[in-house]
């Protein structure tokens, strides 16, 4: 074996808190070599990000400190290198990108001087020089026009351009580490595939190592030569990426690849079909569905047709699930749906009665639909505990008597599976996945005919995920609940729904059911949307159709 | 340059705004009890003479026809004369504008100078010394009223210490700007506490922003990151805050000519009101409305050079 260019041996991080110390990274050990790609899994709260930041001394609070172990990079060592070397390392020799390209980027000042930036201070080039050298970095990161582009601000590109400015920012500096933490996390799944293939064509062309930080193993097992799983700040596993997904030691890490929402490559056991009474009323009828928005200013006027056309039917015990990349307009559609957004021309009918014929039908279809959020813990009033929180929606439904509130409160969390002790606690003191529940039990308390779950998973760990998931299979079967499920994740709608509706651009491209998009998309686009999942066998390569990262395959044209 | 495009078509929303302060300020002018006729002439006119005034001046006409006259002569570059000092109240206004604009704008320019460098000593030492002490004096500063700091500071600069003029205005540029040191000085001390604190809490949070880590992980240096980074992000919620105060600062400066007998706008309108000299209230009041609204259109214009997402 190599020699290892980093090398962390027992590396301890603690928080000074007012309760005394608390360790947050338990004697980490691992070691990366050159042009190696290292793949760090864990859920939020692992110390997978703590462990980077560690490595480069950038700890996000002045409570945490490093209270042991060691870093050596090359041989030397850096947890107690003067802060002056460490400015070296830092852009020098190990350089960062993180999740939110779009918060991580400086608004305010051109990408192109945020990459000179770097090269100026790091290898003390004059400003000509150094322009020239990050036009040359902003044309290998796949900007079309870099020497126009290089004057733009942040603002003004993709989310996947964003990441791949920052990208550009980190190798202004030439480092040998690039450490990149979940940096596809915040992108659609074309994207994603783009922003990897080009993670792993520079790694190529430059020899650089990588220790690459997601929660999806598909990733992992797509682009990472070796797997290292965190657990609770300590690092449970390490090895060889098809040996560990082979053969997994640690429990968490079965966990992880069991609850991993991979495509199942042959048609799954057809899902229960609810016999569909002949003549039925379908619960949402959406016919030409327009939702136009306005744009520009006084003078000039524009309009963006989120929602262009679209003619949905969606049937008592139904579960619909709408994917698409953002922008597609699917929560613009189920926002029309329960009538918060308002429609530019065709119909929608709920039960049969159109939304837009007075306020009586949009108080009927308020008190008869319920909504999942995205964010589950915003989503929660912070002041209420959840046994509150129900009640005051069972008051205000005025269904059941107020004497029977109590009870019913306690049957919803026994529902979604958080136990009656749930009801008194707070937003504050529950994790995510608790909040989701609850979150879920609330839109129940409306006893609702349609529920609508917007992105409700894409906020959750993976294996939360997979539980949330499970919740709501369930309870599709034993309440018949219609459900309009929005996502971007592919193999959560594959796994969860019975028909799939694909938008693009405003646009129904593909309707159908699941196993049969799914397995034989007609659509190009579809077919496109299916081919970037990352899968969590590596033998199914998502980069081997190389047709190189290019950022113009923004989403494909028909 | 099409971000840009709003500074031509933006003045053509002013002209409603104006209209509406003209209304306002002619009703309320007229609201105050008195008349000026009887000001101007004492308590022993003789009610022919009281007459021959107001109808002079025009006042014996109903309001409406009054207001008419106003913008008629608006229209023609005028704001009609004034009752006390017999002359047109923009050409009484021009020989009084001098003293009040630099005031304000030597109080900006100080109150920035003042404000930035201690906002940044702030923010970088978060929660220790420097900080505390900080926000110990700016409290104070903007717990004294401006007229007992303006006292305050007459008597230690020019009573004990004898090197500032007490008060007045003088006739060369020198004299001019010492007879300012203190009012200014006086007007940004508090200007400046206000700016600071926002300027503070701005660029802490900008210290523990994403763009902050991002900078940091690239090897840049705390002073870079600070200075390129985090302090240009802080200045745009800055600058608007700083715009609604100058238009504060304007009327404010009413207490302070006062205080240091400054021959200003300011003084102006405080005789003018005793006197009931109608055409310099409203004239005042227009010219100070004017300046409130075109320094929000500034404020705009160095928004929108500052923050590359605003479109206006």
């Amino acid at each position: 074996m190599i020699a290892a260019l980093l090398k962390v041996t027992d590396l301890t991080v603690v928080h000074d808190g007012d309760g005394g110390e608390r360790t947050l990274l338990d004697a980490v050990s691992l070691d990366l070599a050159p042009g190696e790609v290292l793949g760090l899994v864990g859920e939020s709260g692992s110390g997978k990000s703590l462990l980077c930041r560690s490595l480069v001394r950038l700890l996000p609070s002045s409570r945490l400190r490093i209270s042991g172990g060691s870093i050596t990079l090359s041989g030397r060592e850096l947890t107690t290198a003067p802060e002056a070397e460490m400015l070296a390392v830092r852009g020098g020799e190990i350089g960062m990108i993180f999740q939110n390209p779009s918060s991580h980027l400086d608004p305010v000042m051109r990408i192109g001087d945020q990459i000179t930036e770097g090269i100026r201070f790091h290898q003390r080039l004059d400003a000509k020089a150094a322009r020239a050298a990050a036009v040359d970095i902003l044309a290998q990161v796949g900007f079309p026009d870099p020497a126009r582009q290089y004057d733009s601000y942040p603002h003004e590109f993709s989310g996947g351009m964003r990441q791949r400015a920052m990208i550009g920012a980190a190798l202004s500096s030439n480092p040998r580490i690039l450490i990149a933490d979940e940096p596809t996390t915040a992108l659609d799944v074309t994207i994603q595939a783009q922003i990897l293939r080009l993670l792993m064509d520079i790694r190529a062309r430059r020899g650089l190592s990588v220790i690459l930080v997601t929660h999806d193993l598909g990733i992992v097992a797509q682009v990472c030569d070796r797997i290292a799983v965190m657990w609770q700040g300590r690092l449970v596993e390490i090895g060889e990426k098809r040996g560990l997904l082979a053969a997994p030691a640690h429990a968490y890490t079965r966990s992880l690849i069991a609850s991993h929402p991979s495509l199942p490559e042959e048609d799954m056991p057809a899902k229960a079909e609810k016999l569909r009474a002949p003549g039925a009323v379908p619960v949402v009828d959406i016919e030409k569905l327009h939702v136009r928005f306005a744009t520009g200013g006084l003078f000039r006027r524009g309009a963006v047709d989120a929602v262009n056309g679209v003619t949905l039917r969606v049937m008592p015990g139904e579960t619909v699930g709408i994917v698409g990349e953002s922008g597609s307009g699917k929560s613009t559609l189920a926002r029309a749906v329960l009538g918060l957004t308002p429609v530019s021309s065709g119909t929608i009918r709920f039960d049969g009665a159109d939304i837009a014929s007075g306020r009586a039908v949009l108080g009927m279809l308020r008190r008869q639909t319920a909504m999942v959020f995205q964010d589950p813990y915003n989503a929660l009033n912070p002041h209420l505990t959840v046994g509150k929180m129900l009640a005051e929606v069972l008051r205000v439904q005025g269904k059941i008597e107020t004497a029977q509130i109590p009870a019913r409160c306690g049957e919803l969390l026994d529902l979604v599976g958080l136990g009656r002790a749930f009801l008194d606690r707070k937003p504050r003191s529950m994790s995510g996945g608790q909040c989701q529940r609850a979150g879920i039990a609330r839109a129940l308390a409306v006893d609702p005919k349609l529920i609508i779950a917007d992105e409700c998973v894409a906020a959750l760990d993976v294996t939360i995920q997979a539980q949330i998931v499970e919740l709501f299979r369930e309870l599709v079967e034993r309440m018949s609940l219609t459900l309009l499920f929005i996502a971007h994740d592919l193999a959560i709608v594959r796994n969860l729904c019975q028909r799939v509706v694909v938008m693009h651009r405003g646009v129904v491209v593909e309707e159908g059911r699941s196993e049969e998009v799914f397995s034989r998309p007609k659509h190009a686009y579809t077919a496109a949307l299916i081919a970037a999942v990352p899968h969590i066998d590596p033998d199914k390569p998502l980069l081997a159709p190389s047709k190189m990262a290019t950022p113009q395959a923004d989403g494909v044209a028909n | 340059m099409h971000r840009y495009k709003f500074v031509l078509y933006r003045p053509l929303q002013f002209l409603p705004v104006l209209f509406g302060i003209s209304v306002i300020t002619f009703i309320l002018v007229r609201l105050i009890p008195g008349d000026p006729a009887r000001v101007l002439l004492g308590t022993r006119a003789t009610p022919e003479a009281i007459a021959r005034i107001r109808a002079q001046y025009g006042l014996d006409e109903s309001m409406l026809a009054q207001y008419f006259y106003f913008l008629r002569n608006l229209a023609d570059g005028e704001m009609g004369r004034s009752i006390l000092y017999k002359i047109d109240v923009l050409k009484l206004i021009a020989t009084r504008i001098e003293p009040t604009l630099t005031l304000v704008l030597c109080s900006v320019v100080l109150s920035v100078l003042i404000a930035v460098p201690v906002a940044a000593i702030a923010a970088r030492n978060q929660g220790r010394l420097a900080d505390q002490v900080i926000r110990i004096v700016s409290t104070f500063g903007i717990g004294f009223p401006p007229f007992w700091l303006g006292l305050m500071l007459i008597i230690l600069f020019s009573v004990e210490l004898a090197i500032l003029p007490v008060s007045g205005y003088g006739n060369t540029l020198s004299e001019k700007l010492a007879h300012l040191v203190l009012p200014s000085l006086t007007v940004s001390l508090s200007l400046s506490t206000v700016l600071a604190r926002s300027l503070r809490a701005a660029m802490v949070e900008g210290l523990r922003s994403d763009v902050a880590t991002a900078a940091r992980a690239r090897g840049m240096p705390e002073s870079i990151v600070f200075w390129r980074h985090v302090l240009p992000n802080s200045l745009v919620p800055t600058v608007n805050l700083l715009a609604v105060n100058i238009g504060w600062l304007i009327g404010g400066t009413v207490v302070v000519e006062t205080v240091f007998a400054l021959p200003g706008m300011g003084q102006l309108l405080v005789r003018a009101i005793f006197s009931r000299d109608y055409m310099v209230v409203q004239g005042v009041a227009m010219v100070f409305a004017c300046a409130t609204v075109l320094i929000n259109f500034l404020a705009d214009i160095v928004t929108v050079a500052l923050d590359p997402r605003v479109k206006l």
